[in-house]
C-alpha cells in the first residue's frame, strides 16, 4: 500500500471506540505529546487496546502515565457499554473487515467439497458400515490389479521368454563360451530375474491404486475404522498406518512405528506389521491364483490380504493377554484430511518410486540370489539330477516338515527357503527348478524388426485386453462374445503337475504367514533389539505351519483335493 | 467475525473442529486459525484435542472416535 493510500484508507471501528480514539488523540494535541515515529490513531487504538509493550514505551514518556490512564478509562468505558474486553472488539472488527474484502475481491468455489467430505465420511467411517466399506474398497483394488494387469503379465512373460531370451541366446553364441555360462545366464539369470520382473505390471497397477487411495483421503479413514479392532488387540488407530504401510513393504512400515510413543505398542505393532501382505508377496499369489484359479485368482488374492489382518488381529490379542500386556491407554488423535482428487503427477511418481524398489532389487539381490542358486541347483559339479544338488539335498531334508500341509516335496521347501531373502525369491527359485526341466519349443528364427514388431503388436493387444476387462467390471457391461482368456504362462502350466488346488492355497497362506524376510527382520532387530527379531522369525513360522495345517486339512475334510 | 465465531461455539458443548467452523463461518481456515488463537489466548476458548486441554466434561475425551477423527476442536471457555 502506498502512503497516499495509507492516509486514504481508515478502518471503522464503530461510533463508541471511534469517539475514545478521538478523545486520546485530542490528549496527545493538548499535552503536545510527540508520537515520534507511530501514527496517533494507532498509538491511540494500542493504548486503548493496553499492548504491554506500547504501554511500556509511553509511560517512560513525559505525560506517558496521564495518557495511559485516560486510555484505560475509555477503554472500561467501552468495554462496560459492548460487554468485551476493548482488544477482542478493535480484533473483531478487523478480521470482519478482512473478510468482507476477501468475499467481495476473491472470488472462490463454494467449500462443497468439504461438506462432500462430511457425506462421504458418514458412510465411510460409520461405525457398521465403515469395515465392509473397507473391505469392498479393497476387494475391487485388489481384482482390478489382478484382473487388468494379467494380460499384461502374459505379454511380459511372452517378452521375457521369447525376444529377450533369444537375443541374449543369440548374444552368448556370439562368443565361444563353456557350456555352464550359457545354463547360468540362461536357466539362472534369465529365469530367476526375469520370473520376478514379469509382474512389474502388476505392481505398477497396484502402486497405482494404493497412491489413489492414500492421496485421496481415504487410507485415513481406513485407519480411523481399524480403530476400534485395533483396541481389541490392545493397540489403537495409530498403530494401523505402518500396518496399511506394511502393504507395500514390511521395512519401512516397521521404522513408521516411531511415530507411536508407547514402546509397547511399537513392538507389538511391529510383531504384526510383517502378517500384512506385501508386495513381494503378490507375484507368489499371481502365479498360483492364475495357475489355479483362473478368473477368481483375485477373490484368492483378496482372501490373502484379509486372512493376514485377521490373524495378525488374532495375534495381537494373544500377545496382549501373555507378554505384552497393555500399559496406560493413550489418547488416539488422527486428522483426517478433507478428500481430494488426486493429482496424476504425485500417483505416478509414488508408483513409480515403489516399483523402481522392486526392479533395483529384481537387479541386485534377485540376482544374486538367482546365480547362488544355480550354482546350488547345479554342485556338486556334474550333478544330472536337481534332486541330488546340495539345494536338493537340503530342500529334501527339510520337505517332510512341509508334507502334512500338502506341498511336501523338495522344489517347494526350497523355495521357501530362498524366500527368507525375499519373499518374491519363492517365484524366482521355483522358475529355475520347474522351467529348466520344461521341453524347449524349437521356434522359427525372427529377425530383429519382427521381434520388435511383435512386442509392440503384443502390448497393443494388452492394453485392448485390460481395457476390455476394465469396461467389463461395470454391471452391465459385457463382450459376451469376445471372452478375454489369461494366457497361461510357463510356470503356471509346471506348477498344475506339482500341486492341487488346495495345496496351493495352503501353500499362499503359508507364504502370507511364514518368517519376515531378511530384511524386515533386520529393522526389528535395530528398533528392539535381537531377542524380538528372534520371536518375530519363530512365531511366524509356527503360525504360517499351524494355518497352513489347519487350511489343508479342512479343505481335504470338505472333499476339496 | 469474533462474535459470530463465539456465538457460533456457544451452542456446541462438543466444541468444533478448524474446518467446521471455516465453512460455518464461510471464511478461510488460516484466517480462522488467527482468530481462533487469539480467543485461545485471552481465555475465551478451551483446545480440546492434541496439544490443547481436554474439557473433562465426560471423562471419556481420551477414548472418544469423534476426537480422534476430527482431531483439535475448540470449546468455548
Amino acid at each position: 500500500m502506498t502512503a497516499a493510500l495509507r492516509s486514504l484508507f481508515k478502518l471503522d471501528y464503530g461510533g463508541k471506540i471511534e469517539r475514545e480514539v478521538a478523545k486520546l488523540i485530542s490528549a496527545f494535541d493538548e499535552l503536545k505529546f510527540d508520537t515520534g515515529r507511530y501514527p496517533r490513531r494507532w498509538l491511540a487504538l494500542k493504548l486503548l487496546e493496553a499492548d504491554a509493550d506500547i504501554v511500556a514505551r509511553v509511560r517512560a514518556l513525559p505525560d506517558g502515565q496521564e495518557l495511559i490512564d485516560l486510555a484505560q478509562a475509555g477503554s472500561q468505558h467501552v468495554q462496560d457499554m459492548l460487554g468485551d474486553e476493548f482488544d477482542l472488539l478493535t480484533a473483531d472488527r478487523r478480521y470482519g473487515f478482512i473478510n468482507g474484502v476477501v468475499r467481495q475481491s476473491l472470488h472462490r468455489p463454494r467449500l462443497d467439497r468439504i461438506t462432500l467430505t462430511d457425506r462421504i465420511d458418514d458412510i465411510v467411517t460409520h461405525k457398521w458400515f465403515g469395515l465392509p466399506v473397507f473391505f469392498a474398497v479393497m476387494y475391487v483394488v485388489f481384482r482390478l490389479v489382478i484382473d487388468v494387469s494379467s494380460p499384461f503379465l502374459d505379454w511380459m512373460d511372452a517378452v521375457i521368454n521369447g525376444p529377450i531370451e533369444n537375443w541374449i541366446r543369440f548374444i552368448l553364441d556370439l562368443v565361444p563360451l563353456p557350456a555352464w555360462i550359457h545354463s547360468l545366464v540362461i536357466d539362472g539369470i534369465v529365469a530367476g530375474v526375469g520370473g520376478v520382473l514379469v509382474f512389474v505390471p502388476g505392481l505398477l497397477i497396484l502402486y497405482f491404486f494404493l497412491a489413489l487411495l492414500e492421496d485421496s483421503g481415504y487410507m485415513s479413514r481406513a485407519a480411523f475404522v481399524m480403530d476400534r479392532f485395533m483396541r481389541v488387540v490392545g493397540l489403537h488407530g495409530k498403530s494401523f498406518i505402518p500396518m496399511i504401510l506394511g502393504f507395500g513393504c514390511a521395512v519401512p512400515a516397521i521404522y513408521a512405528t516411531r511415530t507411536i510413543a508407547s514402546w509397547r505398542d511399537r513392538v507389538l505393532t511391529s510383531l504384526l506389521v510383517p502378517l500384512m501382505s506385501c508386495s513381494a508377496r503378490l507375484p507368489v499369489y499371481v502365479v498360483f491364483g492364475l495357475a489355479f484359479f483362473g478368473a477368481r485368482a483375485g477373490s484368492v488374492i483378496w482372501a490373502m490380504y484379509a486372512l493376514g489382518i485377521l490373524i495378525a488381529m488374532l495375534a495381537g490379542m494373544v500377545f496382549t493377554r501373555t507378554i505384552l500386556k497393555p500399559d496406560a491407554s493413550s489418547a488416539f488423535v488422527l486428522e483426517l484430511p478433507p478428500y481430494r482428487q488426486p493429482s496424476l503427477k504425485s500417483v505416478l511418481i509414488h508408483m513409480w518410486e515403489n516399483t523402481r524398489e522392486f526392479v533395483r532389487k529384481a537387479g541386485t539381490m534377485i540376482l544374486l540370489a538367482s546365480v547362488v542358486m544355480w550354482l546350488l541347483l547345479n554342485l556338486p559339479w556334474g550333478v544330472s539330477d536337481q534332486r541330488d544338488s546340495y539345494f536338493g539335498k537340503v530342500s529334501g531334508a527339510l520337505s517332510p516338515l512341509f508334507a502334512p500341509l500338502g506341498f511336501g516335496n523338495w522344489e517347494t521347501g526350497g523355495a521357501l527357503v530362498t524366500g527368507f531373502m525375499a519373499k518374491e525369491i519363492v517365484v524366482s527359485t521355483m522358475s529355475q527348478i520347474y522351467l529348466r526341466d520344461m521341453p524347449v519349443e524349437d521356434a522359427a528364427p525372427t529377425t530383429l524388426g519382427e521381434d520388435l514388431l511383435g512386442i509392440g503388436r503384443g502390448f497393443v493387444d494388452a492394453v485392448i485386453g485390460s481395457g476390455r476387462i476394465l469396461v467389463s467390471i461395470i454391471p452391465g457391461v459385457s463382450f459376451a462374445n469376445e471372452e478375454v482368456e489369461n494366457e497361461d504362462t510357463a510356470l503356471s502350466i509346471a506348477l498344475r503337475e506339482h500341486f492341487t488346488p488346495l495345496s496351493a492355497v495352503s501353500l499362499l497362506v503359508f507364504v502370507l504367514l511364514y518368517v519376515p524376510c531378511v530384511a524386515t527382520l533386520g529393522a526389528i532387530k535395530q528398533e528392539f533389539g535381537s531377542s524380538w527379531a528372534v520371536t518375530s522369525a519363530v512365531y511366524q513360522t509356527a503360525v504360517a505351519w499351524l494355518v497352513a495345517w489347519v487350511v489343508y486339512r479342512f479343505g481335504l475334510l470338505l472333499g476339496f483335493s | 467475525m469474533l462474535t459470530e465465531l463465539l456465538s457460533l461455539l456457544a451452542g456446541k458443548s462438543g466444541g468444533m473442529s478448524l474446518w467446521e467452523i471455516s465453512r460455518s463461518l464461510d471464511a478461510e481456515p488460516s484466517a480462522v486459525q488467527a482468530m481462533l488463537d487469539l480467543l485461545v489466548l485471552k481465555g475465551r476458548l478451551i483446545e480440546v484435542g492434541p496439544d490443547g486441554k481436554y474439557c473433562a466434561d465426560c471423562g471419556l475425551e481420551p477414548d472418544c472416535n469423534l476426537l480422534a477423527a476430527h482431531g483439535k476442536r475448540y470449546v468455548r471457555a
